[in-house]
């Protein structure tokens, strides 16, 4: 109970520096996650594209136009060079066509004419430029073997028309379904960051000398003294994880009342135990309290960056991938990222799932027995 | 003598509470003056205020016979600090340290140099000018602090309780540091809550509490105030309670305490006290021995003016 | 007393661990984790191979043109290979697909058709593939008649020989698919690179993280501060002195540690921050002035521990970053373009901006908003500050 006092007192003498840096950390995930980044999920959405014509609007030029608008959002700015940079800057439009003077003539002529372009150089843009590539294969094609300009513009639209269906069998909410994982990935940085350095703290300030005297000399014996430790400091842990769930729950609504989200809640819980662990090693390692920041934020924001919890981890080179195994992080954000495509649960699916969480579990295992070693290394030469 | 300081109706208030209630006194030359009070008494404010750190609300203090302000410069060259608590640089050694603060107040570097040895002479830290101040000990560190305050040889000099939570060879070793100090002819104000070295090393003494003066003057002054005139101690084992009611009934007495097998017997005057005490032991028989007579202390003294004890 | 208090304040940060760290250590580490996780975004996208499956029916088997095509891009010696192949029947796609074994499969009945679980961007390249070889396939229906019509007119060897035919159609069209000559030129003013901009937040982090320095360099100058402020005040040196060595010593520190961070990023790191020498260093000198005065605001205004002074200068800063897209840049977009109020107050995101606007535009007239915002922004929380530096009595202390 004395323990649990003094965590108290401690605890609220650190009061706001504790509820800034949770406060920071929660509003961080959910703004995070309400940019819902959708440059991952983009079959369906069409590119913004500005065309800039200085031609005139007329036979395969205007067929070329048409063929963009009728497969992209045309977005309207005037023809200003700084309102066109602003507009890739802001990502108000991904792609922007320049068609040259002359263009229709010269493209009969067979002159191959240069169609510049301006790109924001990201997926949608992409998309954007295999559009074009492919009108303007296509109509080299027709160009270098057919004479007449409305059979050329005819072949072209009777080719272009042919699409290809696309069958999505998965009858997953997707859209929704990846922002559970981005969510949920970003909270990573918040648990680990909230957990190591709050614990870090108590327990630096617990190391004070003064109390540490104390409570060697006191009658309850230092494994008590932990095991009360752990509780208080367990509270604070699951009091952080709860508030994450609740905003999930709040931001994110129905889809966490699925399995999928129930998997995700239980995999950010045995999470939290290892931050939670894994905090109580570090509070053991680290000496100084001026410490506690600097390795907070190199632990919290490496792990993060590492194994993909603010870049995709399908973006990350593998080497980068290698060295993250090592790291509990990548764990726990894999099964994130299985969960975002997982369709049907049984035995084989959850496998990978359960083992990735009993990975967790033993960093977590592991830490508590690195901790206990250095500990009582510590009581001996106290 | 000549006023060092002078200080006239020093008034300082907090929100409701008046932490200096209308002080005046004088410091003179060459003198070790001794400010005495409890916690809170209002110590450290006058200290702050006379320095000028603090704004008060009412009062007027001179210092070297001119008015003191942040800006005077004049004044401060001569005026050196050691605050309560130890105000050093983490970052620099033991020497860097006092060369730092002793380089706002003197340009040049020989002469510098010279003062600082000085004062490292004084404090006793000569093997310890390269240690950092997280390599020394609570009194090494209290005898640095020191020699920062004093290194620009200051002919008026302030120090706030130098030698709380300090060994005794440091205390020491302090004390006669601050004895030299005065030799040297410097003026002193000594804050403390050790009475032993307010005896050791005030000619006068200011005893304060809730922000004004209670008593001042010499240490007999002090002690002539004391209601207090002598305390005797006998030992003597078992004795009945019976005599110790008797003994309260006697003229002159003020309090008797039995406990461990020591009788104490505070008198508030009159002579011959002794004498009756003994001619009533053999009286009643009772066997005794180490029986002596104490004078009263300061400590008394500021017991019976501020009805508390000193506490740290 | 300038030069002493300057020279005292500068060994004393130097020597202070934990400002050296959070200054000089600390964006190298950072950067150094950036460069990891960014180096090879978009080289790890052209080398990242797709496992799929093709329905291996008939329909499939007697399409030359999707045979090859696929043949050609799944084959481990092309450069430009792109698919891992898988030949089986549906039924083995179908479960396939459903052990996530492969992103999606290609099944030709009538009109080919590809099946997918999501759409993703594997999913997104083989529709895409898929739809170009059944164009391509449309492409050789179309003009078989005209070629023929053509070749056979130049040589009438052909109307007996008509497989030879049929080849040579075929190769000229092939021939015409493979010439790819689509002429367009990119034009953008630079690559917007995604890994730029975390390095222009890291640049902005050290700048504020600056203000770590100025704090506690102030903090041991004033009265009311700390113990040495005391002590420093009470010294026959005017306060003014005081304080603006030790701020200049401050902004000393803070800029080598810029210099060896811009210094690893550029030779290390080999980050590219564009050409315009002098505009860098402007933009660095006066980013560097906001984190000054940061600090200098902290530490005048606020009355508790160092540590916690620390404290909100860190989450101050890492919250700006946060803002300007350290996290991820969308965030900046986001913020930009819905609340752009906290943008245009936030100082880490004015020098992002500065940094950004610098490479990308070719005029300057956003670096100097950004410049004059950092300007604007020390110079309102140097007079705010003022007033308490300036004081020299207290109420308490």
């Amino acid at each position: 109970m004395i323990v649990f006092k003094t965590f108290l007192k401690i605890l609220n003498k650190n009061k706001f520096i504790i509820i800034m840096y949770t406060a920071i950390l929660i509003f961080f995930g959910g703004m995070n996650m309400s940019t819902n980044d959708k440059s991952t999920n983009f079959v369906t959405s069409k590119p913004d594209v500005l065309i800039i014509n200085n031609d005139e609007d007329i036979g395969i030029t205007k067929n070329l136009i048409d063929y963009i608008k009728s497969n992209s959002n045309i977005i309207d700015i005037k023809n200003d060079e700084d309102a066109i940079n602003d507009a890739l800057f802001y990502r108000d439009v991904n792609y922007i066509i320049y068609i040259p003077t002359n263009f229709r003539s010269y493209f009969l002529e067979n002159k191959n004419p240069q169609i510049e372009i301006k790109t924001t150089g990201d997926y949608q843009a992409s998309l954007a430029e295999m559009m074009l590539e492919r009108y303007l294969k296509v109509a080299n094609i027709y160009n270098s073997i057919l004479d007449n300009e409305d059979d050329i513009i005819e072949s072209i639209n009777n080719t272009l028309s042919k699409e290809v269906k696309a069958e999505i069998t998965s009858k997953l909410d997707t859209d929704s379904l990846s922002k559970v994982t981005l969510f949920y990935n970003f909270s990573n940085y918040s648990i680990l960051a909230g957990c190591v350095y709050v614990i870090c703290l108590i327990l630096s300030s617990f190391k004070d000398e003064k109390i540490r005297k104390r409570t060697i000399i006191s009658s309850t014996n230092y494994k008590k003294i932990n095991r009360n430790l752990l509780i208080s400091n367990s509270l604070f842990a699951l009091i952080l994880w709860f508030f994450y769930v609740i905003l999930s729950l709040v931001l994110l609504g129905d889809i966490m009342f699925s399995i999928h989200g129930l998997i995700c809640i239980i995999n950010s819980f045995i999470f939290t135990i290892c931050a939670l662990t894994l905090a109580f090693l570090l509070a053991n390692l680290i000496n100084s309290k001026d410490a506690i920041n600097g390795i907070v934020n190199v632990v919290a924001l490496g792990s993060s960056f590492l194994c993909g919890a603010f870049v995709p981890m399908e973006w990350l080179p593998d080497s980068v991938i290698k060295i993250a195994h090592f790291l509990p992080s990548y764990w726990y954000i894999k099964t994130n990222e299985l969960l975002k495509t997982m369709e049907i649960f049984n035995f084989d699916t959850m496998k990978p799932i359960i083992i990735n969480m009993a990975v967790i579990i033993l960093f977590s295992i592991g830490f508590i027995i690195i901790t206990n070693y250095f500990s009582r290394k510590k009581q001996k030469f106290a | 003598m000549k006023k060092i300081i002078e200080v006239k109706n020093l008034t300082k208030e907090y929100k409701n509470l008046k932490a200096v209630d209308n002080l005046s006194f004088e410091v003179y030359q060459g003198e070790i003056l001794g400010l005495l009070g409890p916690n809170g008494s209002g110590k450290s404010t006058t200290i702050n205020s006379i320095l000028s750190l603090l704004n008060f609300s009412n009062g007027s203090i001179k210092i070297f016979g001119s008015e003191m302000n942040p800006d005077s410069y004049e004044i401060k060259k001569n005026i050196g600090v050691v605050f309560q608590d130890v105000a050093l640089f983490e970052e620099l050694t033991a020497y860097e340290n006092i060369d730092y603060f002793c380089g706002l107040y003197i340009k040049d570097k020989k002469i510098r140099q010279k003062y600082i040895e000085d004062a490292i002479e004084l404090v006793g830290l000569n093997d310890f000018k390269k240690f950092y101040p997280k390599q020394l000990s609570g009194g090494l560190l209290r005898r640095l602090n020191i020699a920062c305050g004093i290194a620009h040889k200051p002919k008026l000099i302030f120090l706030d309780e130098p030698t709380v939570a300090v060994d005794p060879q440091s205390r020491n070793n302090i004390l006669d540091g601050i004895k030299k100090l005065r030799d040297n002819g410097a003026t002193i104000i000594y804050t403390t809550h050790y009475m032993e070295e307010v005896e050791i090393l005030c000619n006068r003494v200011i005893i304060i509490d809730k922000g004004k003066v209670l008593a001042s003057g010499t240490l007999d002054e002090l002690k002539a105030l004391s209601l207090i005139e002598e305390k005797i101690s006998i030992e003597v084992n078992d004795l009945d309670l019976k005599y110790i009611e008797e003994i309260k009934q006697f003229r002159n007495v003020d309090e008797v305490v039995y406990d461990d097998n020591h009788l104490i017997i505070s008198y508030e005057k009159g002579k011959n006290n002794i004498i009756k005490l003994i001619d009533y032991l053999k009286d009643k028989n009772i066997t005794y021995n180490n029986l002596y007579v104490m004078r009263p202390t300061l400590n008394d003294v500021f017991l019976s003016l501020t009805g508390k004890e000193l506490r740290d | 007393m300038f030069i002493h208090n300057f020279k005292y304040i500068l060994k004393a940060l130097f020597k202070n661990k934990m400002l050296i760290f959070w200054t000089f250590a600390f964006p190298i580490i950072l950067g150094t984790f950036f460069n990891m996780a960014f180096s090879d975004i978009e080289k790890n996208e052209m080398l990242d191979i797709i496992d799929i499956a093709v329905v291996n029916n008939n329909e499939f088997k007697d399409s030359v043109i999707f045979t090859e095509i696929f043949k050609n891009l799944s084959d481990k010696n092309n450069d430009k290979r792109i698919f891992n192949t898988k030949y089986v029947n549906e039924e083995e796609a179908k479960n396939l697909l459903e052990d996530d074994k492969i992103s999606g499969y290609l099944i030709i009945e009538n009109s080919p058709k590809v099946v997918v679980t999501t759409s993703g961007i594997n999913e997104t390249i083989l529709k895409y593939t898929t739809e170009e070889v059944s164009q391509y396939e449309e492409i050789i229906k179309n003009l078989t008649n005209k070629i023929a019509s053509e070749e056979i007119s130049t040589n009438s060897e052909y109307l007996n020989n008509l497989d030879e035919l049929n080849n040579k159609i075929y190769s000229r069209i092939t021939k015409l698919i493979n010439e790819n000559n689509v002429n367009i030129k990119n034009i953008s003013s630079n690559n917007l690179s995604y890994t730029m901009i975390e390095f222009y937040t890291l640049i902005a982090m050290t700048c504020l993280y600056g203000g770590i320095l100025s704090m506690s360099a102030l903090n041991c100058n004033l009265a009311n501060q700390s113990k040495k402020g005391c002590r420093v005040q009470m010294s026959p040196t005017s306060k003014k002195i005081i304080v603006f060595s030790s701020v200049l010593a401050s902004y000393l520190t803070q800029l080598v540690g810029l210099i060896l961070l811009f210094i690893y990023t550029i030779f290390v790191l080999k980050v590219d921050y564009g050409n315009n020498l002098p505009m860098i260093t402007l933009l660095s000198l006066v980013g560097s002035l906001a984190g000054l005065s940061l600090g200098i605001f902290i530490s005048s205004v606020f009355k508790t521990s160092e540590n916690t002074k620390t404290g909100i200068i860190l989450a101050f800063t890492m919250f700006g970053c946060f803002l300007s897209g350290m996290m991820g840049i969308t965030m900046k977009y986001i913020v930009d373009k819905n609340i752009p109020i906290l943008n245009k107050i936030n100082p880490a995101n004015m020098i992002t901006d500065g940094f950004y606007s610098l490479y990308y535009y070719d005029t300057l007239d956003r670096f100097y908003f950004n410049i004059i915002s950092l300007l604007i922004f020390s110079a309102l929380l140097i007079s705010i500050s003022i007033n308490s530096l300036r004081r020299q009595k207290y109420d308490s202390i």
